[in-house]
């Protein structure tokens, strides 16, 4: 909401400055967002008299101007104007100015005369419509003075967010209400002095039917007669443009301006044009297209609220009136239309057609019921005034739901309870009276009477946030409170913590956490060739790349890796824990969450160079990652599964986990890797972090007594044809019922260059818990494991 | 010469020549050479030693005795080299060593900003007393709005533009949801902060479709404007920093009443709404104050929605966003960077 300093005095005399309103308004919940200073293009315009006017001695249609503008030499003006005049006084761009249009005025040679400015139009400073000549200026300023001042143009405006709760506040009136209450000033109200035409009388003329009385509570019309259709007056349309309003002719202008200064939309209809002397509310039909006044086609449905001549209807109730009825410059008699419509049904078409208004946008916040009559009346007296008519006698109107005030019980102990403070009974009544409410004592506490202006105010709790808003929430003292807390919601094992532990543990190795959005394009799931199913559609997407909730992180890391890629980042070791999201009919919302961890490698191990190896990262480090995650949490193993199709990874690779299926790690499928810049291997791995969490929690340590017996080490090389796995080298052994056998780990393995078969060789660990072994033991232990090998797999030793 | 005779003139034999091979030995392996050959288990000791048997039984304490005694000498004369050799070693390998070399660096990880944020703003609260909850991001209007005092058509359901999924499923706007869903499983007193994923729809400079946000709330009986202002004047100045001062603004939201805005004291600018060099801050347009969260009592709506008795309870609530409070912090001038994970620019908070 912008408001005018000049308005706002018409109401209350505030005398202070601009930036303590702005202060004041803000800390009582009437955020002060900007000082705007509209008018701010023709501060360098000043006023001009024109001294003396001679031909052009090589133009007929061009003046040679002398002017005085205050600068002390007379300037020398060429004009075009026909009606420039010598001993007018007029407004000089000068020397440098830049004219609202963009064009910077310099001195120049026209035709051979020079000229040292321009003698402006009200068009050329888009004060008006009017090109046809110079604007002329009141004689009685001084050359030199200020454009700005010489027209009584407000210099600051302050916009205000006016939050929904304060539909009072979305008119000068009810902000100088607040300005009053606040600085404890006077509040004056304009004085009517209507003059009506006693020998036609309105309620005859036309008559109101309400058919949907929930729909609009109140309605009333006034007929204007004998109006003028012209430019409004100066002074309002300079108050309009101050707050951002175009002006149109002086009827719409006025509806426009009491709007602004009551809170009160109104709407003008041309009378000629209604036909009939009936004005009807009542609901549109399905599938009803009615044209608007911004001459576009409105499809209607049986919700929205429509008001109707006798034959036809006219204008679209609280939002936008029709275009078969619009005030046009050969109308002369006004309907005027001041009425009240139900916000909920406002806003329904409003938002449905995407026509939100400056009417709509009050209609939909609240309307003061109230107050329409005095807006009616106060808006006829200024079409009377500024447009030559005549009301006819009274007012058309129908009520079928008369507002009622609220009346709300006030405990002031409550009050002070609530808001930490000790303010007395007498102070609570000042507060609510200087803000309209009606105060009644009763005991110790209060029976209130809210203004209809008020909607927001309907119980005690709204009451006391008034007390403190005036008192100054920022006065309140500050307190510490104790947290009440009981021991038994455990929340160390929260899915906060889990994550929170499960990002550390990617940091301590080194991976950066990435963010990416939730949604992608179906178009990115698509690609990547993951299921249809299950997808969880944005039903209103801001863009085709964000219309789909992930049901994977990748295509988000992907878009990281070439992201990064483009900025030259070559090397990268990403994560990502987020939640994927799923079609799930099982779940309370229909819709299952479920926290994955994404990590993604790609380009060189190490960072640096000296004393690193230069190669790339691979599959081991990844499944390596996947490996210290699943021990860090849970002491748990995992077996990797090669597995055979997958729409995006090659090779894929599946991570069982106490038979349960925790994800899968393997390689971008190279077709698909090219659409993300990737010139090398992405190794890329998503994993249920979920599954992980109640795996890993269910798992508790358990002390096992340290060995006091020596190990003894003992190395086997097994010769194997490639196609082996080295699993199932490691299922024989650890499966052949070796008691001793304490660990299998894997010290080489060699390719030969032939690649026909490979050399594998593993370390034996072998302990007895009870004593000291024996190497014959061993060697019979070592010897039966070979055995077993060669009896079960197809290899060989060396 | 006796058989004795002989055995103690080679046992003293051996100290002279251990001496001299040892001085000959260069290295630390060439030490263990000689000690091998000396004192090894089929060395020249254990052979002279192995002779023992042979004496006469009265001879043999004597040459034993003996033969203890060069052992010791021989074994103490090692050690003294090896030092020596050790000390050698140690000069020899500085020539070679250089400290400047880049050492094997494992990489230094790094949390996302939003992360770090919201783990120092939990941190802070869970040491206040606080509980960390969390819920759905896909949410029901009830639960998003209804529940919220936020029925269907209110006008304040304009002050968030929402995603939907369904006629009455959302991608939630805000946390505050987490307060219905805390407060319908427990009984006061509570107290709890909700940190999560909320979306809105809306892309521009300074808007982002997702961000995140974090919800507190504290209810029990007695809880005043008073505890929300000390706690998230606390709040404030340990996220930021202990000298900024906090404003508390009146304002709107449906859930809470009365509600307040919270502005800090510009940390660019101190609050002077001027930089150093003169020119207009323009974290906060020249104010001198930026908003940092919104925040009020529970209305009693909202405990009528989950069964508890706004006569005997009342709480505050308080939400604030978490990509606000990271630029705010770390001076990130650019909200889009959260987004487009640049290492470069991940790198910073590591």
């Amino acid at each position: 909401m912008l408001l005018s300093l000049s308005w706002l005095r018409e109401f209350t005399p505030y005398r202070g400055s601009i930036d303590e309103l702005s202060h004041r308004l803000t800390m009582v919940g009437l955020e002060g967002e900007e000082i705007v200073r509209p008018f701010a293009h023709l501060s360098p315009m000043v006023v001009g008299r024109v001294v003396e006017k001679k031909q052009h001695p090589g133009a007929d249609k061009l003046s040679l101007c002398s002017v005085d503008a205050g600068t002390g030499e007379n300037l020398s003006i060429v004009c075009g104007a026909p009606n420039v005049q010598a001993g007018q006084n007029v407004a000089v761009a000068l020397e440098g100015t830049e004219l609202p249009g963009g064009q910077v005025i310099k001195k120049t040679s026209i035709r051979g005369e020079t000229s040292q400015g321009m003698i402006c139009s009200e068009a050329e400073l888009e004060l008006g419509q009017d090109s046809s000549g110079i604007m002329v200026l009141d004689g009685a300023f001084s050359p030199g003075t200020g454009l700005r001042r010489a027209l009584d143009l407000e210099e600051f405006v302050l916009d205000i967010g006016v939050t929904p709760n304060r539909p009072d506040c979305l008119s000068v009136m009810g902000l100088a209400r607040e300005v009053a209450a606040l600085f404890d000033l006077p509040l004056y109200k304009p004085v009517l002095d209507l003059h009506e035409d006693n020998s036609r009388h309105c309620p005859d003329e036309v008559q109101i039917e309400i058919d949907d009385p929930s729909g609009c509570p109140l309605y009333q019309a006034r007929i204007i007669s004998g109006c003028a259709i012209k430019p409004s007056p100066d002074w309002m349309r300079y108050r309009l443009m101050a707050v951002g309003v175009r002006p149109i002719n002086n009827i719409v202008d006025i509806t426009n301006y009491i709007m602004l200064e009551q809170g009160q939309p109104l709407h003008a209809f041309d009378r000629d044009l209604l036909e009939g002397d009936r004005i009807r509310v009542d609901r549109s039909r399905p599938g009803f297209k009615f044209p608007t006044l911004d001459e576009q086609e409105r499809e209607l449905n049986d919700q929205d609220l429509l008001i109707w001549d006798s034959e036809k209807p006219v204008a679209l109730a609280g939002v936008m009136g029709g275009a078969n009825t619009e005030i046009n410059e050969h109308s002369t008699r006004v309907l005027l239309e001041c009425a009240v419509f139900n916000p909920l049904s406002i806003r329904q078409t409003a938002r449905r057609l995407g026509l939100h208004s400056e009417s709509s946008f009050r209609f939909e916040r609240g309307v003061d019921q109230a107050n329409a009559p005095f807006a009616l009346d106060r808006a006829a007296q200024l079409m009377s005034e500024l447009g030559q008519g005549r009301g006819y006698q009274g007012v058309s109107r129908a009520e079928p739901r008369p507002c009622k005030p609220v009346q709300v019980y006030f405990r002031r102990e409550r009050a002070n309870s609530l808001l930490a403070l000790d303010v007395d009974q007498e102070y609570c009544r000042r507060v609510l009276t200087s803000l309209g409410c009606e105060v009644q004592e009763e005991g110790g506490a209060m029976q209130v009477t809210v203004p209809i202006y008020r909607p927001d105010i309907t119980r005690e709790v709204d009451l006391i946030e008034e007390i403190g808003r005036v008192y100054g929430l920022d006065k309140i003292p500050e307190h510490l409170p104790k947290v009440q807390k009981s021991m038994h919601h455990e929340d160390a094992d929260s899915e906060y913590r889990f994550l929170g532990a499960v990002k550390q543990w990617a940091r301590g190795l080194g991976l950066q956490e990435a963010i990416n959005y939730s949604f992608v394009g179906m178009a990115d799931l698509d690609y990547l060739g993951v299921p249809l199913e299950g997808r969880v559609k944005v039903f209103n997407p801001l863009s085709e790349e964000q219309d789909v909730m992930r049901t994977h992180l990748l295509p988000g890391l992907l878009n990281t890796l070439k992201h990064n890629l483009g900025q030259g980042n070559t090397r990268l070791k990403l994560f990502e824990a987020a939640r994927s999201f799923e079609q799930d009919s099982s779940s309370e919302t229909g819709v299952r969450e479920n926290n994955r961890l994404a990590l993604l490698l790609y380009g060189r191990r190490h960072r640096g160079h000296w004393p690193h190896p230069e190669d790339d990262a691979d599959f081991y480090d990844l499944k390596g990652l996947v490996e210290n995650l699943l021990g860090a949490f849970g002491g748990l193993e995992g077996r990797f599964v090669l597995h055979r199709e997958h729409p995006c990874l090659e090779p894929a690779v599946e991570c069982i986990c106490r038979e349960k299926t925790l994800g899968v790690l393997g390689r971008g499928a190279p077709d698909k890797a090219r659409a993300y810049k990737a010139r090398k291997d992405i190794w890329y791995c998503d994993l249920d972090l979920d599954l992980l969490h109640s795996l890993g929690s269910r798992s508790r340590p358990q002390f096992q007594p340290l060995p006091r017996f020596p190990v003894v080490k003992r190395d086997m090389t097994i010769v194997t044809p490639m196609e082996l796995a080295y699993h199932q080298l490691r299922d024989v052994v650890e499966n052949a019922g070796v008691d001793i056998l304490e660990d299998i780990s894997l010290v080489d393995v060699y390719l030969p260059p032939e690649r026909q078969e490979k050399k594998l060789t593993l370390r034996l660990t072998y302990r007895h818990p009870e004593r000291t072994l024996k190497d014959s033991e061993v060697d019979r232990e070592q010897q039966k494991l070979a055995d077993l090998l060669l009896k079960k797999l197809p290899v060989g030793f060396p | 010469m006796s058989a004795v005779q002989e055995v103690n003139t080679s046992l003293k034999s051996l100290i002279q020549e251990f001496k001299h091979v040892l001085d000959q030995a260069s290295s630390l392996q060439d030490l263990e050479e000689a000690r091998g050959a000396f004192l090894g288990r089929k060395g020249r000791l254990a052979r002279i030693m192995s002779r023992l048997p042979e004496l006469d039984p009265a001879d043999r304490p004597e040459a034993g005795k003996t033969a203890n005694e060069v052992k010791t000498e021989l074994g103490r004369i090692r050690e003294s080299r090896k030092k020596e050799l050790e000390k050698q070693a140690a000069s020899d390998g500085d020539q070679s060593f250089d400290p400047s070399l880049p050492g094997r660096t494992p990489d230094v990880g790094s949390v996302h900003p939003v992360t770090r944020v919201i783990q120092d703003i939990s941190n802070i609260f869970t040491g206040l007393g606080f509980e960390i909850v969390t819920g759905p991001e896909v949410e029901t209007d009830f639960y998003n709005f209804e529940a919220l005092n936020l029925p269907p058509g209110h006008p304040a359901r304009d002050m968030q533009d929402t995603l939907y999924i369904t006629e009455t499923l959302v991608l939630r706007t805000h946390t505050s949801p987490l307060q219905i869903r805390t407060m319908e499983k427990r009984r006061p007193p509570l107290a709890a902060i909700a940190p999560g994923k909320v979306y809105r729809r809306d892309s521009d400079l300074t808007h982002t479709p997702m961000f995140h946000q974090i919800e507190g709330f504290l209810v029990d009986t007695h809880v005043s404007m008073a505890d929300l202002r000390g706690t998230l004047t606390a709040f404030a100045q340990q996220i930021f920093d202990s000298e900024v001062k906090v404003r508390f603004r009146p304002s709107f939201f449906p859930f809470t009443e009365p509600s307040a805005e919270v502005d800090i004291s510009c940390v660019m600018c101190q609050g002077r709404g001027r930089n150093q060099d003169g020119t207009t801050c323009r974290v906060c347009k020249e104010t001198g104050w930026v908003e940092v969260l919104g925040c009020g009592m529970i209305d009693p709506e909202v405990f009528l929605q989950v069964g508890y008795d706004p006569d005997k309870y009342t709480g505050f609530a308080f939400g604030l966003g978490v990509e606000r409070v990271a630029m705010l912090k770390y001076g990130i001038n650019d909200l889009r960077m959260f987004f487009e994970n640049d290492i470069k620019f991940l790198n910073q908070f590591a």
